[in-house]
Formats: structure tokens, sequence, C-alpha cells
């Protein structure tokens, strides 16, 4: 144990400091949230800001459950991004073994377009995307968004970036031993790459949870909606209820959170370097 | 036939014999390597690429969605490159990437590292980092719009306060918005990148460190010799999807500038703005994909030259 | 391998059977016809069920099936939607100009004449709101709701000040001074003599009412300057709410004028039925309430004024033509106009009755002036029918913006305007 310096002491205060500053200013939203969720419509937004509303209104939070089927709303999100999370985990950490440690015809021309078309943005081809669904007699499906949703180039792209960062004798000395290289992925590479599927997780399951645009186009029909698209609903054409689209936000805020929360474990220094110790 | 260089015929045989072999385990590898990416592929290619490449054949046609293409040639091309809101959102494309991506690629950094060391409240400073990313960006752009309210909010009565007679009006003012939306980008993304970061932190071996201690290096060596030479893979991948989608950055600009009149001024405006508009607004869609072409020529360039510059 | 995509192909089937189950439901086969109707804010707007309860009783053979598109980018989501004639919907309605003129381009509405005709449906009803929206002479869409903008204003706070109500008779300079006699107040308790939404609308069109330009014409804008001066110079005498606050804080024009922070307002009659329920429901402060005819320019007739029209059409791709017609005619004439009246709202077809109904409605001001107010000289659409329609539109409401934060003069930001509006038309 080392003994701390005075200056180390200083710099840790600064630290602690900075730290808690940084927390306040990340968490202003989320306290504007909370107390928007509790006002009335017409007092959201008023100056200065009230960040504790006089008469707290948590009639908001029941209203959101009958004004919309909200139930219902969840469910299908979180059948959609539970499927959409596995799938691109899934896919991604597949391809990106032969991206980063296998040799093979094609490859850098195979991954540039794959990583270009990213930049693609979607306006651009939502609607040819849209009709060649349809003639699929997806529109209106689940299945149309957990398509969308899970071949995503960018989570290839990001397994790659962490399998680079594995010593490629570790694959050489399997293959030595006889290991197929389905074997290689699934005993090596995917027990070192946690932190990195953790990450995967937590951007897949927070970009099909808070997705709008793909649901918004594909289902209309309301026993297919999900939750995005129900607190869109309560912005109209003459008025706006945000004290029930922040009620509605807090809410669904809470699974992600938890994702976050219980994927941290493993963002803790040495679960990869204990792996290649051997 | 053959000779070898010392005058010895070949025995072609088994040359012809080891080049199939070599050529049946390339083979093998290939499609080895090729079942390893096509559940991807396939369902990328199906779904995205064929609608994209439709698109990008698109910007050589006219066409509303409905009644029947015509050949445009480069009609739409020449279109755009006279149409001044298009030139203007190039260029401030090109600002808020440049402004962004550096920033936030240094903010996300630091933050990982400090979120990285063993300190009382870890987890409770990262997911609160975690939290303008995932917030609703209704409620995250309304915050930030009050926060610089150019009449009443805080961030100008504190400026007042400390003796800024005419503070900025932020989003209102032609010469700041684009400034305030930089700002409001960093904000909110730099805490995504910074789990990014936090997940390669993890595949640094700590034996490095072991041994740079024992070298009685500082802790800024440390930094500079090992953590950032390690994170490379990670950087190059942050930098990449970061300036990939500062060059897509549409929402938070209509959300943060646009609020009011629904319409983005010249010192606003961005490209996927303007194809937005071309596709969903006008129903030019030939416009739209032209569009969309630049866009995806420009972000091409640049990861290429991205991806030169990490093989160096 | 094999195993590993063996499992995934396995997967991919499961997932598809369980959840290929979407699909579009046609008629059905007891002899009842099933219409898909597509809308906005279905929740949060009585009278679509008041119009289906009123088509489904006089139709019991027929069933209207709503899909909500929201409200936001309604026009867009329903523009996607029918794109290739492939779409379920055998009614839309349509929200605005632009985004009716789109669908019309793009070959997306039927011609409703030949059917008008046909039927003998009396057009001269709407109040030459179908030839305004008739191109070379034929129109794809019928109104079935018209909306015309007043002044709305409080009576407490008018009381208060101790200046006597605007009336039915009042120019742009009368209406200037009320709005500064009645201001008062600072902070919290400050009373705004009028108030803008952030809408072009709520300024720009002033210039319009005299019926002497087109604001899709182009060219030289400068007609709309005096009234951008007037809502310049009650915003820096705080008058009105300063346009950039509005635009950043999101605030809502029923939010003001329920908290009783503004004594008047320029709105659309949406905001009668809205503002009748607010004050039942207690959510509004504002129980005093009247309205007046818009302010006009001097020579010009009292009650000239902006209207929006919301309308029916029926999409090249159904099959049912004449079950959706049939819907259509019956919503946009007089028995959807009670209906639609029956809960506030003002329809397209209109005449004294429907003005009487809604003027008799439960919360509605008692005074003369207020049902005087409903009746309508000349109506001005909010935005034309042009060919150009959503491109103009753009840039009027981008330099709207840039002329009432400060960023441009207004004499440069007109300028601007219509030299933009130029290039989109000479394109």
């Amino acid at each position: 144990m080392m003994i701390e310096s005075n200056g180390q002491k200083v710099l840790k205060v600064l630290l602690y400091v900075f730290l808690i500053l940084m927390a306040a200013i990340m968490l202003l939203p989320f306290l504007w949230m909370l107390s928007a969720s509790l006002k009335e419509d017409r007092d959201v937004f008023t100056f200065p800001i009230q960040w504790i509303p006089a008469e707290p209104r948590w009639q908001n939070y029941s209203d959101i459950w009958t004004r919309i089927p909200l139930l219902t709303y969840i469910l299908n999100t979180v059948k959609l991004t539970i499927i959409v999370t596995l799938l691109q985990l899934f896919t991604s950490s597949f391809a990106a073994y032969a991206f980063s440690k296998l040799r093979f015809k094609g490859k850098n021309a195979l991954f540039l377009g794959y990583i270009a078309t990213i930049a693609v943005p979607w306006q651009a081809y939502m609607v040819p995307q849209f009709m060649m669904l349809r003639g699929m007699g997806l529109n209106n499906t689940h299945l149309a968004i957990i398509i969308l949703q899970a071949f995503s180039a960018f989570g290839v792209f990001m397994m790659k970036q962490f399998y680079e960062g594995v010593p490629t004798e570790l694959c050489e000395a399997a293959r030595i031993d006889g290991m197929t290289e389905y074997g290689i992925y699934a005993k090596i590479m995917l027990p070192l790459a946690k932190p990195a599927l953790s990450t995967l997780t937590i951007f897949t399951f927070v970009n099909t949870w808070n997705d709008f645009l793909g649901p918004y186009i594909y289902l209309t029909r309301d026993n297919l909606k999900t939750i995005q698209l129900g607190l869109r609903s309560f912005i109209g054409q003459y008025s706006s209820e945000y004290g029930l689209i922040m009620a509605g936000s807090v809410v669904t805020m809470i699974p992600v959170l938890a994702v976050f929360l219980s994927l941290q474990k493993y963002f803790v220094e040495g679960v990869a370097s204990s792996g290649l110790k051997g | 036939m053959g000779f070898t260089a010392n005058g010895l015929p070949i025995d072609t045989s088994i040359k012809i014999e080891k080049s199939k072999a070599a050529k049946k385990a390339e083979l093998n590898r290939n499609v080895v390597a090729y079942s390893f990416i096509a559940p991807n592929f396939i369902g990328f290619a199906v779904f995205t690429l064929v609608p994209i490449v439709f698109a990008f054949a698109l910007a050589f046609m006219n066409w509303n969605g409905n009644t029947e293409m015509t050949w445009a040639g480069l009609d739409n091309f020449k279109y755009i490159f006279t149409n001044e809101m298009f030139l203007a959102s190039l260029k401030n494309t090109f600002v808020y990437t440049i402004g962004t991506v550096p920033l936030t690629l240094i903010v996300s950094l630091f933050l990982a590292i400090v979120l990285n060391q063993k300190i009382r409240g870890r987890n409770f400073f990262r997911t609160v980092s975690f939290f303008p990313y995932v917030g609703s960006l209704v409620a995250v752009t309304a915050v930030w719009n009050m926060l610089f309210n150019p009449s009443m909010g805080p961030v100008n009565e504190i400026l007042i306060r400390l003796g800024v007679d005419d503070p900025p009006r932020w989003i209102a003012d032609n010469d700041w918005a684009m400034f305030t939306i930089i700002l409001f980008s960093v904000w909110k993304y730099m805490g995504y990148y910074m789990v990014i970061y936090l997940a390669g932190l993890q595949g640094i071996n700590s034996e490095l460190y072991e041994a740079a201690s024992i070298d009685g290096v500082n802790t800024w060596q440390k930094f500079w010799y090992v953590t950032l030479p390690q994170l490379r893979n990670t950087t190059f991948f942050i930098l990449i999807m970061l300036t990939i989608q500062c060059f897509k950055v549409y929402d938070i600009v209509y959300m943060l500038a646009g609020a009011g009149s629904g319409a983005l001024s010249q010192s606003t405006t961005v490209l996927v703005y303007e194809i937005y508009n071309s596709a969903f607004r006008y129903w030019r869609l030939g416009v739209a994909s032209a569009e969309a072409l630049v866009l995806f020529a420009i972000v091409l360039v640049v990861t290429i030259i991205q991806f030169r510059l990490d093989k160096e | 391998m094999k195993k590993a995509l063996a499992v995934f192909l396995i997967a991919l089937a499961a997932v598809t059977s369980v959840f290929a189950n979407g699909g579009s439901e046609s008629t059905s086969g007891d002899g009842t016809t099933t219409l898909t109707w597509a809308v906005w804010d279905y929740a949060t707007t009585p009278y679509y069920d008041a119009l289906i309860n009123a088509y489904e009783a006089a139709n019991p053979d027929v069933n209207i099936e709503v899909i909500d598109l929201g409200s936001a980018d309604y026009q867009t989501a329903l523009q996607i939607q029918l794109s290739g004639g492939g779409s379920d919907f055998d009614v839309v309605a349509v929200k605005d100009i632009p985004g009716y003129n789109n669908l019309v381009k793009a070959g997306l509405l039927q011609d409703l004449t030949p059917l008008a005709e046909r039927d003998g449906v009396d057009t001269a009803a709407y109040g030459g709101i179908v030839e305004q929206v008739s191109v070379d002479g034929k129109f794809y869409e019928l109104p079935f709701r018209s909306d015309f903008w007043v002044i709305f204003y409080n009576k407490d706070l008018f009381d208060a000040a101790g200046v006597p109500y605007p009336d039915n008779d009042m120019t742009f300079e009368e209406y200037d001074q009320i709005a500064r006699a009645v201001t008062s107040g600072s902070g919290a308790s400050k009373v705004y003599g009028a108030h803008y939404h952030t809408w072009r609308s709520a300024i720009q069109l002033f210039g319009i009412l005299d019926g002497q330009h087109q604001i899709t014409d182009g060219g030289d804008y400068s007609y709309l300057k005096p009234y951008y001066e007037m809502a310049l110079a009650q915003q820096a005498d705080g008058i009105v709410q300063d346009y950039a606050t509005l635009k950043t804080s999101n605030i809502h024009y029923t939010g003001v004028f329920y908290n009783q922070s503004v004594a008047m307002m320029n709105m659309g009659s949406w905001f009668i039925a809205s503002l009748i329920a607010a004050n039942q429901s207690g959510q509004s402060d504002a129980q005093n309430w009247g309205i007046v005819k818009y302010p006009h320019a001097e020579g010009v007739e009292p009650g000239t004024t902006l209207g929006t029209i919301t309308a029916l059409a029926i999409p090249t791709g159904t099959d049912q033509t004449e079950a959706a017609w049939d819907f259509v005619k019956f919503v946009c004439g007089t028995e959807g106009a009670e209906a639609l009246a029956a809960t506030g709202n003002f329809p397209a077809v209109t005449n004294d009755e429907i003005n009487n109904i809604i003027a008799s409605m439960d919360g509605f001001p008692q005074d003369e002036q207020s049902k005087e107010a409903l009746n309508v000289a000349q109506l001005y659409l909010e935005m034309p029918l042009h060919d150009k329609s959503a491109e103009i539109e753009v840039v009027l409401n981008e330099f709207h913006d840039q002329i009432m934060t400060g960023n441009m003069s207004v004499d440069d930001g007109l300028a601007e305007m219509g030299r933009r509006v130029d290039q989109v038309l000479a394109n």
C-alpha cells in the first residue's frame, strides 16, 4: 500500500469535486423529467424552472396506463428489444471474428463496404425499403423491425475492434491444438469479449428500446405499437401533454438503467487480462 | 517443364499436387470465413444493401414514390450543387463534425479513465454520465434549451452576474447556434463513447502497468506509453463512428434549432435535414438520393483516409 | 459450421412464424364492409368517434376501422404508406395543403369531381374552398372541417386593467393600442396584452388579409413589413412574449392562455373546443373569455380572416371506392357537419344553424359579440394550393424565424424571403 502524499490528496479532492459537478450536469435532465412528470401540462415549461412542483400530480403516473395501452406497448417493446439484442449479439460477434482473425478473399473491400453503408442516412432509402418489406408482407409485423435492427454493421465493426486487441497467438495456439475456428470463437474469443459484448448489449438495447422512426413507419396497428409511439401520441396537433410524456419517459427509462447497471460488473479491470496470462 | 535455380528439373507433379492442396485449404478457409459472416451479411445485404443500391440508382432519376420514374441523368446533382441551402448544409455539417469529433473523443476518454479508477461511487458516476444518452430527446433538449434560454435561462443569468453585459443568445443567434449544438452533442454523447472506452480499457493487460511501475514511470507517462497505444483499436472505432454520426446529425439539430418554426435556417441546416426535406416534404426522391450519395461519398473518403492513417 | 447455421435458420424460422401475424384484413365474408380510415390524434379528438358513430348508425353494414398515424409527421407517414399504390387505407384524412399537393402530384388520390357530379354534391356549400383545392378544375379532397382565426380574449384581465373589451370591428392600429393598454405587471404576475404563437401564420399572414397578395407569389414581400414591425415593437416593449424565448422553451399557446398570462391571443377556431374542455376540467383558469373577429386593415371588411381546412380523400390504391365515397359524402355533408358541430368543431359546410349549435354549447361565451364573431366574411387559406407549396412554406417559415429572432432586419429578411421563393419558383 502506498502512502498518499499531500499532492495526491489534493488531486483526489479535486477529482471528486469534478465528478460531483459533472454528475449534477448529467442528472439535470433526469431531475427535470422527474419534476415535469409531476406537473400539469401548462406548468411544465414555466420560468423560472420550478424544480419541486407545488402540488405534485401523481395522477400522471396512473393516467399513462389508462390513456394509452401502455402495458401492451411495453410488452411489444420488450419482445422486440430482446429478440433484436440477441440476434445482434450473435450475428455481430460471429461475423466480427472472421473480419478480425481470419484471412479470406475480399475481406478489406467487404469490411469497408459494411462501414460505408452506415454513412447512408436512413431517410434516403426508407421508401424503397418500405416498399420492399411491404411487398414481402412484412408491413405491420414485428418481424419488420427485427429485420431492420438486428443486422447492423455497427455491431460487427465494434466487435472486430475489440477482437483485434486479443493476441493472435492465442488463436494460433488453439489451432495447433486442433480446435476449429468455431471452437476458438466460442471458447476463447467470446469469454474474452465480455466487456465488448456488454457494450453492444447496452447500445442495441437502448437503440431498439428508444427507436421511434422504424416502428412509426412499420407499425400502425395499435396492438403492435411500441412505447415510443405511445409517448409520441401525447404530442397532439393542438396540445401536448408533457406531464404524461415525462411520466412515461421516467417509467420506460427504468429498464434501460437496470440493464446498464446489471452489466456494470463486466467493466471491471482485469477480466480480460486474467484470461491472457496462460 | 521448368528448372530450379541450380538447374535441376522440378518435379511438376508434386507442385501441382501441392498447389491443389493449397487451393483446397484456401477455399476451405474462405468458406469457413464466409460462414462466420453469412448470418449478419445476408440479413444486412437483403434488407439494407439492396434498398441502398436502389436508392443510389434513384439519384439519376426523377421519382415521387408512385408514378413512373423518369431518367434525370445528372440533373439532380446539378440542382443540388446550385441549391444554396444544400451548400449551406454541407458547410454546416463540416463545421459541426470538426467541432464535435475531437471534443467528444477527448472528453469521453478522460471520463472513462477517471471512472476506471477505484473510486467511491464509481457505478453511480458511470450510470449518471450515461443519462443524457438514454433520456428522452424531448426532455433532454427541453432542459438544454431552458438552461440556455437567451432571456431567462440560468446560464445567462450567471454570465450577467459574472459581469458579461451582453451574453450570447445561443441557439437563437445565427452566430452562436452551431456552437450551442456542438456543446449539446458533446454533453449528450460523451457518456455513450465513455462506455466504449471503458470496455476498451478492460482489454489492457494489467501486467503492462505493473511493468511500467517497476520502471518507475509516472502517471502521465503510463497514460501516454501504455494506455493510449493499447486503446488504439478502440479510438479508431470511436473516431470512425463518431465522424459518421456527426455527418448524419439531424434530430438534435432539428429539436434544438428548429423548435418553433420547424424550419432550419442557412446557419443551422445540416445535410440530413435537406435530405429529409427533399424526400418527405417535397417528395423528390431522386434529389434526396443525390444528396445522400454526396454524403456517402464524403464519408467514404474520410473513412478511407482514417483507415490509411490507422495502418501507418 | 453447419450446426451454427442450422441453429440460426431454425431460430429465424421460429421468429418468423411467431411474428408474421400482422397482415392486413379486408372485407369479411358476412356481408359487412370494413373501411380503413387514416387519421391523426384519434384518442384526443372527440369528433372522429362522433362521425363514425353517426355513419355506422345510418349504415349498419359498414365498419369503420381507424388507423392513427400520429400528428407531427402525419403527411409523411401517410404518403409513405400510400407509396407504390399498395396501402390498405380506403379513406384518408388530409391534414394540410402542401401534403395534399404532394399526394395529388404523386397520383395517390382519386379525382372526386366525377363522383360529386354524378351524385349532385353541391360544392357551393363549402364557400369556395373546393375551388381553392382544385387542380385544373378537378378536386381530389373534400373538406369536412374548416377553421378560421379569431381573437380570443380574457374578460377578467380586461376588467382588472379597466380596458373595454375588443370588438368585432377592430383595425390593426386599434388592436395594437388595446394590446398595449391591457398589458400590466411584471415577473410572475405579468400580463401580456397579446400573444403570437411561433407559427408564421400568427404574424406573417396579417399581410394577406387585404386580398391584394398571394403568399406564394414570391418577389416583393414588403407588404408584410408593417405587421412584422408591429409585432417586433410589441415584443421590444414587452407587450408580447419574446419569440426566441417561446421558441426555445416550447411554451405552448394553450398554457399561457389557461394560466391567464395573456389578455388577447390570435388563434384558430379549433381552440374553442379545447378551451371549453379545459375550463370544464379545471385545467384552465381562464373561465371568463370571449372571441371577436380578426383585426383588419383599413377598408377591409371585418370578418376577413385566415382559414385552415381538414379534408377527406380516397387513395387510388383502394378497391372499395364506392363505399369510401359514400363515407366521404356523409362526413363532409350536412349530417357529418351536425355531428362535428355538436363536438364544438367547425364543419366545412357552414350555415347559421351550424353556428348556432356551436354558440349554444355549454361553456361558449354568452355575449352577442362572441356569437357574431363566428360569421366569416372572407376566408384565405393559410397556405394556398400551389405546385410548390411545400418548398415555399419551408422558406416562409425560415425567414419568419430569422426576422422574429432578430437575426435579420425586417427589410433584409423579407428581401431574402422574396429572393429564395423566386428561386423555388424558377426550379
